[in-house]
């Protein structure tokens, strides 16, 4: 029989009656990690394949639209391999946590003692928040490649003009690869409080199992 | 599902003790994004001058801005890194904490330990079960030596490899082809830092891995249980593989751009940057891909430990357990 939660004021809990389930974050972790890993294990060699093709171009004293063109091309699915790694290391990091809050709980319900799981903490928000930033500038900047590297191929777009953008999106992307470091650092912070919490309650489960 | 009760007191987020290097990392990623701004300033107006017909000035922009760009990221990995160091410290913590409590919450023993050997299936993959804690894997072995020095290396490239960048910029305008050669080493050294560092990460996770693997054994040890651990998963085995391919790619680059500096009047020099680029951040791309399966592993295990401890606790053994 589960006990009555006892009050804290070292960590904000949520009690409940028995082992609580995954938040949607960490549903959402457990989906997508590998699909996300999947799209970047595809990515990286199209975009290397990409590289070798504008090398031999360039090689065969090909227009330097076309070769700019193609540069776009690439860099977009490289670039669409980082966004989906970094988005599968987020949510490798996602599951973690779940995996923590789910045996947390099946752990102190075994016990017999009452259930707390550590509420959300303002890192995990701010790794989600932070991830979701990342994400849309590395798609963003991806889409404006693939744009650029359409209008340099089909002539539409002058060479000038597509490497101004170019190297407009090449900051872009930048931010957007820092951002989600720091995401990912967030998110890691996170993984650091949850155990702390969870070192505290273990030390206190025998004398509250009595 | 679970019923939340009572919602009590809220505190810090950031614990004290382990709080110290979380706090530092995520404070090195920050100083990353800052420096990723000024590289995007940098962009925006090395794109305005293009723009405006203003070439002249634009390769020695570019120049500083790589260096920057590329340091920027080896902050936030360094980050990265520290957090996943204070990280291995609450994984030792806990394994103290969990020797203290579980003797007085585990029920009592229908296992005998000294006769408990061989493989079961669990919900989690094959586990061997000994009576005795097992030995350390030599991957492990190697994680927790070499993690800290490849970081050391790691920033130590990225930084020379800035400076570099910032000689490189100097010297376009003058002498461009020696300017090239100077960009072919800072691409090539700053790259092979960027593969130290993903791959001291890489270790560092590995070590997480070991002292949860060591941890585990050495609970179940002292309560005079038979020992289960988790056979190493598909996950851990590919990604010790991406990781090697990982930095054997990054080496063969430094390799390559090192020879690409000798060819910067030539033409086949246009020809070997082309690919030299996208090669480099397919060695990077290895790596991270390594790192996610490091973490799919890392709650395999955690997944495994639970479930090994609630069966302890829990006075009828797991019934999903098969022996082969």
């Amino acid at each position: 029989m589960t006990r009555a939660p006892t009050l804290r004021t070292d960590y904000a809990v949520s009690a409940s009656g028995s082992a609580p389930a995954p938040n949607v974050p960490q549903r959402i972790g457990r989906l997508l990690w590998l699909p996300m890993l999947t799209m970047a294990l595809m990515a990286f060699p199209i975009g290397l394949a990409l590289g070798v093709v504008r090398a031999r171009i360039i090689d065969a004293g090909a227009d330097a639209q076309l070769v700019a063109a193609i540069g776009n091309f690439g860099t977009a699915a490289m670039f669409v391999g980082f966004a989906s790694v970094f988005a599968a290391i987020s949510f490798a990091i996602a599951r973690i946590l779940g995996v923590i809050r789910i045996g947390g709980g099946a752990l102190q319900e075994a016990a017999g003692t009452a259930i707390q799981t550590l509420r959300m903490p303002s890192t995990a928000k701010a790794f989600l928040g932070l991830m979701m930033m990342a994400m849309m500038a590395l798609v963003a900047a991806v889409i404006g490649h693939v744009i650029v590297g359409i209008g340099l191929a089909s002539g539409e777009l002058a060479l000038a003009i597509g490497e101004q953008w170019a190297i407009w999106l090449e900051g872009a992307r930048r931010v957007g690869v820092a951002t989600y470091l720091l995401a990912i650092s967030l998110g890691l912070a996170a993984i650091v409080v949850v155990l702390r919490f969870q070192i505290t309650r273990l030390r206190e489960l025998p004398a509250e199992r009595g | 599902m679970s019923t939340n009760l009572t919602t009590l007191s809220r505190a810090s987020s950031f614990p004290q003790g382990g709080a110290g290097l979380a706090r530092l990392g995520v404070g090195l990623a920050a100083g990353g994004v800052m420096l990723a701004v000024v590289s995007m300033v940098n962009s925006l107006i090395a794109g305005s001058e293009v723009a405006a017909g203003n070439d002249a000035a634009v390769p020695a922009m570019l120049a500083w801005g790589f260096g920057v760009a590329t340091a920027a990221f080896a902050t936030a990995k360094l980050g990265v890194a520290v957090v996943l160091w204070g990280i291995v410290g609450r994984v030792r913590a806990r394994v103290e904490a969990m020797g203290e409590a579980m003797p007085r919450l585990v029920a009592p023993s229908r296992e005998d330990a000294s006769v408990s050997s061989g493989v079961i299936r669990t919900p989690f993959g094959a586990a061997t079960v000994s009576s005795e804690a097992p030995p350390e894997l030599l991957i492990h072995r190697v994680s927790r030596l070499l993690w800290a020095p490849m970081i050391a290396m790691g920033v130590m490239a990225v930084y020379a490899g800035l400076i570099l960048s910032v000689l490189q910029s100097g010297s376009m305008a003058s002498d461009a082809v020696a300017g090239r050669a100077l960009g072919a080493w800072v691409q090539g050294l700053q790259f092979l830092g960027e593969g130290l560092l993903l791959g001291g990460i890489s270790f560092l996770l590995g070590t997480i891995l070991a002292s949860l693997r060591a941890g585990g054994a050495e609970v179940q040890a002292r309560l005079g249980r038979a020992v289960h651990t988790l056979r190493m998963p598909l996950t851990a085995k590919l990604f010790i593989g991406l990781m090697a391919l990982g930095m054997m790619v990054e080496m063969a680059q430094f390799g390559l751009y090192a020879y690409a500096s000798t060819l910067a009047a030539d033409p086949s020099f246009a020809t070997l940057s082309a690919w030299l680029g996208p090669l480099r951040e397919f060695g990077l791309g290895l790596l991270l891909s390594g790192i996610v399966l490091a973490l799919a592993t890392i709650a395999r295990v955690l997944g495994f430990q639970f479930h090994r401890v609630t069966g302890l606790i829990d006075r009828a053994p797991h019934s999903n357990e098969v022996k082969s």
